[in-house]
């Protein structure tokens, strides 16, 4: 497999990301889940400080693959698929490259105004992004959790049509994110 | 009247006694170790913490102290220092919304924290405090090691103290995991003096 996209394929690079940050984000929103739900204990604090750092990751690794994705072709639809469909997908993936930036977005502005200091995995301190304001929390943390929703729907219907994709209609587009061999 | 002192000899003699004051004056000043008023709008006391592993500033608005110091009289000198706990300002109204609480400050228990030296004591880059620290009437003793420099009527100490918050009681239950807010505060003084 190459590092690069191929006319009818995802490259390595764009693989790589892709599951990556799959990964980073269904981790977020357990570990957000669980966290706002526990009463206050060391371990709320911790898995708080391991959602913020965890999220400023998969923020730096979504402007990573935003950038790969323009520097690179970006893979044909399958020509198995409708106009409709295709425009459909397009949408979809539109949606989920400016959720996946949203949803760390929001939650870096919400624990700025907290004024909240931020250390990424107890390595780099960075700085904040708003000045204080308790009002501009509040309006992100509703964002934050907005988003999250959006985000949880967006996500269902991705997945879903991958699995459509590859269990009912028998087609190449899960595999081409795969590393595995075409048929 | 002095102008009716017009000789020679009187002013003479005026002059001498005005020298002898003068000259005395010093000497009378630092038997007593001088007292210093502290300049609250160009002094700061405060800290550095860290929560959840990120570092945060913070400050006391509201404190007082009685200030003697001299340099070549150190025996004299002496810091007793009062601080409102329920001035705290870490810049976060979340954060600082807290620290009232009876797992930190308790500010309704214990309105003031106290730190009085019982001798201050030359080092060889400036001077060191040592003193007793009382927060929520947790008593230890803190060695505050600081410089000093006289200007004419003014004067700046800046010191720095590393102190573990929890031997004080500040952040308890929870709160005492130092993954929450760390155990080392350092305290950072920072004042601007009249006298
Ligand atoms: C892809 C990245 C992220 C995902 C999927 C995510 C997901 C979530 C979820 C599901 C919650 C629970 C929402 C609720 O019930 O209120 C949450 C809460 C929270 N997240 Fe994130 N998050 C991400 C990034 C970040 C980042 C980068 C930060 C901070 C720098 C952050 C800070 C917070 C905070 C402080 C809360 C508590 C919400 C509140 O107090 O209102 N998140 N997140």
């Amino acid at each position: 497999m190459k590092i690069r996209n191929t006319r009818d394929g995802w490259g390595a690079g764009a693989q790589l990301l892709h599951w990556l940050i799959a990964a980073g984000i269904a981790t977020a929103m357990l570990l957000g889940w669980i966290m706002v739900n526990l009463p206050n204990s060391a371990t709320k604090f911790e898995l708080y400080a391991l959602h913020k750092s965890l999220g400023i990751t998969i923020l730096a690794l979504v402007l990573l693959r935003i950038v790969w994705r323009w520097i690179n072709m970006v893979p044909d639809m399958p020509g198995t698929l409708s106009p409709r469909e295709q425009k459909l997908a397009g949408a979809g993936h539109m949606a989920l490259y400016a959720l996946m930036l949203l949803m760390p977005l929001s939650g870096y502005v919400l624990n700025s105004a907290a004024n909240f200091p931020l250390n990424v995995f107890g390595l780099v301190q960075i700085p904040n992004l708003t000045p204080e304001s308790e009002t501009l929390a509040e309006v992100a943390s509703v964002m934050h959790l907005t988003f999250f929703w959006v985000l949880a729907a967006v996500l269902v219907a991705h997945i879903g049509a991958a699995l459509r994709h590859h269990f009912v209609l028998h087609d190449d587009v899960l595999r081409r994110m795969l590393p595995v061999r075409r048929r | 009247m002095f102008r009716s002192t017009s000789s020679s000899a009187g002013r003479f003699f005026l002059g001498l006694g005005l020298g002898v004051i003068a000259s005395a004056l010093p000497m009378l000043a630092s038997s007593a170790a001088t007292g210093w008023e502290i300049v609250h709008d160009e002094s700061r006391l405060g800290f550095e913490a860290t929560q959840q592993g990120g570092r945060f500033e913070g400050r006391f608005e509201d404190f007082r102290a009685d200030m003697r110091f001299s340099a070549d009289d150190l025996a004299m000198s002496r810091f007793d220092v009062t601080v409102a706990t329920g001035s705290i300002n870490t810049g976060s109204s979340q954060r600082d919304s807290n620290l009232p609480d009876a797992e930190w400050f308790d500010t309704d228990a214990f309105p003031e924290a106290y730190y009085v030296t019982r001798e201050i004591r030359a080092t060889t880059d400036g001077y060191e405090a040592v003193g007793d620290l009382t927060i929520r009437d947790n008593t230890h003793e803190v060695v505050l090691p600081f410089t000093w420099q006289t200007e004419g009527d003014r004067a700046e100490m800046n010191g720095a103290v590393t102190i573990d918050r929890v031997r004080f009681g500040v952040g308890q239950g929870e709160w005492r995991d130092p993954s929450v807010a760390g155990h080392e505060v350092k305290v950072v003084v920072d004042l601007t003096l009249e006298r």
